[in-house]
């Protein structure tokens, strides 16, 4: 059972579009597994777009065409009405030259940075699953597009596996398999961790967590990641700063941890 | 002003509920039927509204109006994705704007980060990923570093021990080993080369 969620505040903000994009992936990816999030999303929606659209009067007053005078707004200049007006005029009547999207070769136009000619020959489906060791892992829609920008997996220590998701430079993104017994050297962080998971339980010494949680950690955080069921458990994590090692042997790694748990 | 096309009184009485209905009967002429008049209407009604919804964000009226065109575009042309059983007119719209303003704001800040809105919101998705094989990032076993530590020189390895694995200031370690700071520091320069180096010959 999913037990940690991202805070209120962190749905809002992903509502509004203000999270990091990295965050908002993280919060996107758990969305897609947590139904009680995503009827929180939907609902704040709803309630950020008929705020804007529907109960906010003052820009009622300046439709695109037909507004009074008498009605306008005083911080308004009547010249920056008319020329907003007429620049209304000119957009809608460039907006309706325009062709549909399905008369546009079947191609859509899109602001991201995807292109058609990028579009993967591959199959569908082989780009939902995630494969290690034999056992196939379905990942969330939020993350499917980045299992092909996923390298290899390499085993870290013991049975600790990783393979990078090369998300540009915003921080640095990994899956992690933790196979049974499997645990990340105690740790704590520079920045901030965010870890979804996708697939199993670990615990850390301060918690227990189920497939879905989203788990954030900083700087305030120390923990040891371990897996202790028979499956082993996949993560998805974003840290924004090498992490900390705090103990042991472990700590040689950290002038490398920017190599490494990056 | 546009010729053929009757510009709309305002909409601004409409109640928010007979408003969505409208609305949502507007975008289906729309998709159905290329209805110009029916777009002119939604236009008339979410252009402005969207237009102050921009300046809040994007702070400046160049990009506020980008921000405005653009929505308004994918409306035009991608009336048959809205579907009134998932949500009103302004849901989809707001949506659509915030899409929109999430990827302005990422390109405007420069940010390299392979993230769009699409993958976050997909509600104007029609696309498939693409598959870009990422290169292999360097990888670093614990077994590896231990290994390669142990072929440094005795005197660096003394200097990162204390540093790495007992936590100690360089300082501290300077006091210890009764060197300069300066030498400690050195040291640990040189190891943490030598180790980096040895890092790359190994791949």
């Amino acid at each position: 059972m999913i037990r940690f969620h991202p805070s209120n505040q962190q749905l809002v903000n992903f509502v509004e579009g203000s999270l990091s994009p990295a965050v908002s992936i993280m919060v996107s990816a758990h969305c897609d597994m947590c139904p009680l999030c995503q009827r929180v999303v939907e609902v704040e929606t709803e309630r950020l777009a008929s705020e804007l659209f529907e109960e906010n009067l003052l820009p009622a007053r300046e439709e695109a065409s037909g507004f009074s005078f008498a009605d306008a707004s005083p911080r308004y200049s009547t010249s920056s009405l008319v020329s907003s007006s007429s620049m209304f005029d000119n957009m809608l009547a460039n907006i309706i030259q325009m062709p549909d999207a399905k008369s546009v070769d079947g191609k859509i136009q899109s602001r991201g940075t995807r292109s058609p000619a990028n579009v993967s020959s591959g199959s569908e489906a082989d780009t939902h699953k995630i494969e290690l060791d034999g056992r196939v892992f379905t990942v969330p829609r939020t993350l499917r597009r980045y299992v092909g920008k996923t390298g290899n997996w390499s085993s870290l220590v013991g049975k600790l596996w990783q393979a990078p998701v090369d998300l540009g430079n915003q921080g640095v993104a990994n899956f992690i398999f933790m196979g049974q017994g499997g645990s990340v050297p105690e740790h704590t962080h520079r920045g901030t961790e965010y870890t979804l998971v996708i697939d199993g339980e670990f615990s850390d010494g301060l918690n227990k967590y189920d497939t879905g949680d989203f788990i954030f950690m900083d700087g305030q955080n120390t923990h040891t990641p371990r897996a202790d069921a028979k499956d082993g458990c996949l993560v998805f994590s974003i840290v924004d700063q090498p992490l900390h090692f705090t103990s042991g042997i472990a700590r040689l790694l950290n002038p490398f941890s920017h190599l490494f748990f990056r | 002003m546009l010729v053929g096309i009757p510009l709309e009184q305002s909409n601004s009485a409409i109640k928010p509920k007979e408003c969505a209905v409208e609305m949502s009967d507007y975008l289906v002429a729309v998709a159905d039927k290329r209805c110009k008049r029916s777009f002119s209407r939604v236009f008339n009604y979410f252009a402005p509204r969207l237009r102050s919804y921009a300046l809040k964000q994007m702070g400046n009226e160049a990009l506020a109006m980008e921000l405005v065109q653009d929505t308004m575009s994918n409306v035009w042309q991608k009336a048959h994705l809205f579907n009134a059983e998932k949500g009103s007119p302004s849901t989809w719209i707001f949506t659509i704007a915030r899409n929109i303003r999430f990827d302005m704001l990422r390109k405007l800040q420069n940010r390299k980060e392979d993230v769009c809105s699409d993958d976050l919101w997909p509600v104007l998705c029609e696309q498939t990923a693409d598959l870009n094989e990422a290169p292999l990032d360097e990888q670093v076993t614990l077994e590896q570093i231990g290994h390669l530590f142990e072929a440094l020189p005795s005197k660096q390895q003394a200097v990162i021990e204390s540093i790495y694995i007992d936590g100690k200031s360089q300082q501290e370690v300077a006091d210890e080993l009764e060197i300069p700071l300066g030498t400690v520091k050195s040291r640990t320069r040189l190891a943490l080369q030598r180790l980096k180096g040895m890092l790359h010959d190994s791949e």
